[in-house]
């Protein structure tokens, strides 16, 4: 087990190397002479030269980028362009925000997701069934941002209930996260309904059956945990879209997180700050995957197996005189 | 000739199966209603997509402009309308694109194994780390504002997925004795990837494409609403909901109708893709 | 606990259990009225081939058919007496396991993939008994030893077993808690040869030691031969011949039965040809308005076509469902 956890760090590392290189690369070759834009139009020339030169500008490509990762393992993002202030406090500030988001609307999915989506498998064809599948499929063709907008149409401006931006308590929350995991919910939903469906065929259910278990059994401990496998990955996946939603709505409620951070900065030409945001969001996504693939061999023990040879040998299998 | 007559049969198969979804077949509808508009969008708008009349600003919906005005007095339909050509536009195009360079990366992955294909899924599990919205973000930043941008932007983002589908079929299918056998007779591996790998993994990449059209709607829908896509006064529908975010507080109509239309689009797109996926492949329905 | 009733009444007896599937393709006739009565103890074959409705048959007695599009029709099920048919879920689950139980034709499949083996025999001793978890894991751990497996391995999970190690931890699970009556639907057909003998060898032992009836269903004459005392003969659905072992093997009537053996080689006949039954079994949603079996039979006559055979007691326990044995044809 100890062996799988090791390994699969050690396959996370050289992505996230990758991820700084392509964030570098497209910060690269972005227009503009960051120079410029820190200084201003009213700089002269020979400012604006001498400041490319202080700040490497004028190195070669790989210099430039091995000198990033130096920057980067002492926990160095750079200078925003307009405040001076380096970019990790920045970040510091604004990532409890959207990591809040993401985690709330991701468990908001879980939480309502997988129950309902059990019942509707348990169910199948009824009325509820239809009805959950039909909020479903509404649920992956809404645009979360405008999501967002009819919800702050609706409960902020008509009944005045919800504050439709700003971050101030808890019940701030509420509206992003709804707007956010409606694709999540939908997603969940529809797995973990097809993923019991498939399970609950399963011969084993049958022996189960067999056995004189109860069907609420049957389903908690002989199903669910079974279903659960695919419906792993999805949560996965459903982080990345909670990080993405995040990102897209903290513009629509205002919310100081990274994705607003990097929306301004994207329109202020602010690029260190941009690169750093991308770079937390995606540091954020592997470790989170990281999880994902340690919960897998938690609920799947054909995974666990694999990495433990100990086991494997003491399992040569001895059939005994029986009597 | 024969191989023909059955591949026709086959097509006719697939059709008779889609042919029973209701669903899919209303999606279908749909998609050749908008399709019908986005084409003919100069005849059946009533106005000009950027046709201003400062007599009619925000002007609620009425029977002369069903979804009302902006505040430039322009006919908020007829935006629509012209929009939906913009990001049928945008979804089919940019998807064709990454589809494409992802099919061939994935094929060429699959197919010749060993240092290449290492470095392709390398690749491909770097652009997956990244969210695939904050990706989007930061390729439209590179390249600026704009349609082509926007569409690159999508495109490149939805590489990754294509590339993962094709490689895992063309494993599948490489080691097949069809394959075998035109490897035997001296086809060329281009010819192999075309010719026989290809056809073989089209089902899968097809369901991916169909479903995978809806989001590129949606992300460029929302570069355009972060303001990182598609400029005004193009009537793109992300950029006409950020444009009326504004106004939302008293005009309700002008956020409601172009989301709306997103809406409907995907959700066509999804009710085909679903449809089309479970008639292409009967093994996958109970 | 149920001794009183042992003196003449079978265990289980059967009457009329018909079952159909209902699809969208029309009604699936797989058991059609089939009758039979198995005492304490006894062991009978239930023989045919596949799709002959012999997996439905051994799930309707477990009540285990699956609903939909499966439906028990009509018919009785009596188990020590007490009807099951119509039971109600909740008391039929307290007889699941407890009182019958079934062990499945492939192992690969019938154990859970995340529950360890230990647990899975551990459970079914939890349903039905009283005791303690730490006492139903003791009690697990005796019935694996049983079966051959090291209490060690408890801790196990399936795929960590060969295919015949998982059928001995179904053959636990379904001994566990002393059933009286156990389904063996092709037990040993997914296993390779050597273990299969191993399988059956173990289940027999067993199920002298623990005087359990057993239903098993085959395709196996051979085994049957083997471990039965009586043999019924099913094909599409019906039971055509049933009788003791010694009926079936040395006094066999039914054309079909006798299309059977004749499908099997034997050293001891000088014959070199096989005769096989030809054609194939009809289809189960378009069966026959007479025999089923006329379209294949040798000895087929106009009166076949015409109307179901009827059960005829050719000699006291032994009966064979064929138009060959209608008193007026003699």
């Amino acid at each position: 087990m100890l062996q799988y956890v090791i390994k699969r760090i050690l396959v996370t590392i050289p992505v996230l190397i990758g991820v700084t290189f392509i964030i570098f690369t497209m910060m690269y070759f972005t227009p503009g002479d960051p120079a410029r834009l820190i200084l201003g139009d009213t700089a002269t020339e020979e400012e604006v030269t001498e400041l490319r030169e202080e700040m490497g500008l004028n190195d070669p490509f790989l210099k430039r980028y091995v000198n990033y990762l130096k920057d980067l393992s002492r926990g160095d993002l750079g200078e925003s362009y307009t405040t001076g202030l380096p970019v990790t406090d920045e970040i510091k500030a604004r990532l409890p925000v959207t990591f809040r988001l993401a985690v709330l609307s991701c468990l908001f999915a879980i939480i309502i997701g997988i129950p309902v989506g059990i019942i509707s498998a348990v169910r199948q064809y009824s009325w509820l069934d239809n009805i959950t599948m039909l909020a479903a499929l509404m649920g992956i063709t809404i645009p979360s941002f405008w999501l967002a907008l009819m919800l702050v149409l609706v409960f902020s401006v008509r009944l005045g209930l919800l504050p439709a931006s700003g971050l101030y308590g808890p019940i701030y929350y509420v509206m992003p996260v709804i707007s956010i995991s409606a694709v999540s919910v939908a997603t969940i939903t529809r797995m973990t309904r097809s993923s019991m469906l498939e399970v609950i065929r399963q011969d084993y259910i049958r022996t189960a059956r067999a056995k004189g278990q109860t069907e609420i059994k049957i389903i908690f401990k002989h199903a669910l945990k079974n279903a659960l496998i695919p419906i792993i990955t999805v949560i996965g996946i459903q982080f990345a879209s909670g990080l993405s939603g995040a990102v897209v709505n903290e513009q629509v409620f205002a919310l100081p997180g990274i994705g607003k951070m990097m929306v301004d900065a994207i329109k202020a030409r602010n690029y260190p700050v941009v690169q750093g945001g991308v770079l937390v969001i995606a540091i954020m996504f592997s470790v989170l995957n990281l999880v994902i693939d340690l919960a897998y061999a938690f609920v799947d023990p054909r995974i666990k197996t694999q990495y433990s040879r100990k086991k494997e040998k003491k399992g040569s299998e001895t059939v005994r005189s029986e009597g | 000739m024969e191989q023909k007559k059955k591949k026709h049969s086959q097509l006719r198969e697939i059709w008779r199966r889609l042919k029973k979804n209701r669903l899919a077949v209303f999606g279908l509808c749909v998609l050749i209603l908008l399709v019908f508009l986005a084409v003919f969008a100069d005849v059946i708008a009533p106005y000009g997509y950027d046709e201003q009349n400062y007599a009619e600003t925000l002007q609620f919906p009425s029977w002369k402009h069903w979804m009302g005005t902006d505040n430039f007095g322009r006919d908020i339909l007829s935006r629509v309308i012209y929009g939906t050509r913009i990001s049928l536009q945008i979804g089919f195009i940019s998807l064709t694109g990454g589809a494409l360079v992802g099919c061939i990366l994935g094929a060429v992955a699959g197919f010749f194994g060993g240092a290449v294909d290492t470095v392709i899924m390398r690749f491909t599990d770097i652009l997956m780390s990244i969210p695939r919205t904050v990706l989007a973000i930061a390729i439209a930043t590179t390249l600026g504002p704009g349609l082509t941008n926007a569409m690159i932007a999508v495109a490149i983002s939805s590489v990754p997925n294509f590339a993962r589908v094709v490689r895992a079929s063309t494993l599948t299918v490489k080691d097949q004795e069809f394959v075998e056998a035109a490897r035997s007779i001296g086809a060329s591996n281009a010819r192999i990837i075309f010719r026989y790998i290809f056809p073989n993994v089209m089902a899968p990449i097809i369901v991916q494409a169909t479903l995978g059209v809806g989001t590129a709607i949606i992300l460029a829908a929302s570069l355009s609403f972060l303001g990182l896509g598609i400029q005004p006064p193009t009537p793109e529908w992300g950029a006409m909901l950020s444009a009326a975010r504004t106004y939302m507080r008293d005009y309700w109509y002008m956020v409601t109708f172009p989301g709306l239309a997103i809406m409907l689009t995907v959700l066509a797109l999804n009710l085909f893709g679903d449809g089309l996926r479970d008639a292409l492949d009967p093994k996958l329905k109970k | 606990m149920m001794k009183k009733n042992e003196q003449n009444e079978p265990l289980l007896s059967v009457r009329d259990l018909t079952i159909h599937y209902i699809t969208d393709d029309g009604v699936v006739r797989a058991v059609n009225g089939i009758s039979f009565d198995l005492n304490h103890g006894e062991t009978m074959g239930l023989v045919g081939e596949t799709g002959a409705g012999k997996t439905t048959a051994a799930l309707g007695l477990m009540q285990l058919v699956p609903d939909p599009p499966g439906k028990i029709v009509s018919g009785s099920v009596k188990f020590a007496g007490k009807e099951l048919i119509g039971l109600g879920k909740l008391r039929m689950r307290l007889f699941r396991g407890k009182e019958m139980s079934m062990i499945f034709q492939d192992p690969m499949t019938a154990l859970n993939p995340v529950i360890t083996v230990g647990e899975q025999v551990a459970e079914v001793i939890r349903i039905h008994n009283k005791v303690s978890v730490k006492e139903a894991v003791k009690q697990a751990a005796e019935m694996l030893e049983t079966v051959g497996i090291s209490s060690e391995r408890m801790g196990d999970y399936p795929h960590q077993f060969s295919g015949g190690m998982k059928q001995r931890v179904v053959i636990a699970i379904a001994l566990a808690c002393n059933p009286h009556l156990i389904i063996a639907d092709e037990p040993t057909t997914a296993l390779d040869v050597t273990i299969q003998a191993q399988v059956l060898e173990l289940m027999n032992r067993l199920q002298e030691k623990y005087n359990t009836a057993m239903l098993l269903i085959t395709h196996d004459l051979g085994v049957v031969a083997e471990i039965c005392d009586k043999v019924a003969i099913m094909y599409a659905g019906q039971i055509v011949e049933s009788g003791s072992l010694e009926d079936i093997y040395e006094d066999t009537r039914h054309p079909y039965t006798k299309g059977l053996f004749g499908s099997l080689p034997r050293l001891s006949s000088k014959l070199h040809r096989l005769s096989p039954i030809y054609g194939l079994m009809p289809d189960p949603t378009d069966l026959p308005k007479g025999c089923s079996f006329a379209p294949r039979c040798p000895n087929r006559c106009k009166a076949c076509e015409e109307r179901m055979p009827e059960n005829h007691e050719v000699s006291p326990g032994h009966f064979v469902r064929c138009v060959l044995y209608d008193a007026d044809r003699q």
